[in-house]
């Protein structure tokens, strides 16, 4: 099955439009799995049908615009985090909800920093090292290691709430305020 | 720096989409360059070079 580049368009937008609709309906009823098996399902079925696009979907140009739309999109990010970050921790006082959302603006922009420093230095060492493979790995490596710090800390359960009697009690020094479900 | 993309197209009577085809670039990218709103890369200049049977030096005039 041969596509052409707006064909392929067509079904592309098509198939995000059917998405948005699923996953925002299976997120209100609380049902994350089939978001998740849907996004693999779906992203496999583009890769399918980008491979059989007749022509070239994206050259050098769309590459260059790319990486400086990119490159912009990540700084406006992060100053509009960071702004916003300030602003909901001295707000946070007024309401306590605005502390993991400043926390949560903060640690996605040092993420995303981190990450452009990671691939960054990647690209920019790979053309030059004979080791493609060691330095490839090492790079892995590193990545699994910063997911696996920052999993280890949002899931450990170290500051959190937990429910005891009947009350949400703190454990250790949750940055953000007691659940209002109630604590059965 | 200016190019003689679009004087050497027309004269070999070929379109936009058959020159992107045979340089491997998209349509769009022909367009920016015959406008002299991109600077290609030297393989895209050897590319479209090729498909215009000339050279690079040739086909883009560098200005001081």
């Amino acid at each position: 099955m041969e596509l052409t580049f707006k064909q392929y368009n067509t079904i592309r937008l098509i198939v995000v439009m059917i998405l948005a609709m699923i996953i925002g309906n299976m997120i209100v009823l609380k049902n994350f799995f089939i978001p998740i098996i849907l996004l693999v399902i779906s992203s496999l079925l583009l890769i399918y049908l980008r491979k059989n696009v007749k022509g070239v979907i994206a050259d050098e140009r769309d590459y260059a615009m790319g990486g400086k739309a990119a490159f912009l999109a990540m700084q406006v990010y992060s100053w509009v985090a960071v702004a916003g970050m300030f602003l909901f921790w001295a707000f946070s006082d007024i309401n306590p909800f605005y502390k993991p959302i400043a926390m949560t603006l903060a640690f996605s922009t040092c993420i995303l920093m981190l990450l452009y420093s990671v691939i960054f230095r990647y690209y920019n060492k790979i053309n030059l090292t004979d080791k493609k493979l060691i330095y490839s790995v090492f790079v892995l490596a590193l990545f699994l290691a910063i997911f696996l710090v920052f999993s280890l800390r949002l899931f450990s359960g170290e500051d959190n709430w937990i429910c005891q009697n009947g009350q949400w009690v703190e454990h250790g020094h949750p940055s953000f305020p007691a659940p209002t479900t109630n604590c059965d | 720096m200016r190019n003689k993309i679009k004087e050497l197209r027309t004269k070999m009577n070929i379109t936009q989409e058959e020159l992107a085809e045979k340089a491997g670039v998209r349509r769009e990218t022909i367009v920016f360059l015959e406008q002299d709103k991109y600077n290609p890369s030297l393989k895209l200049a050897h590319d479209v070079a090729k498909s215009l049977k000339t050279t690079i030096d040739k086909l883009f005039i560098f200005e001081n």
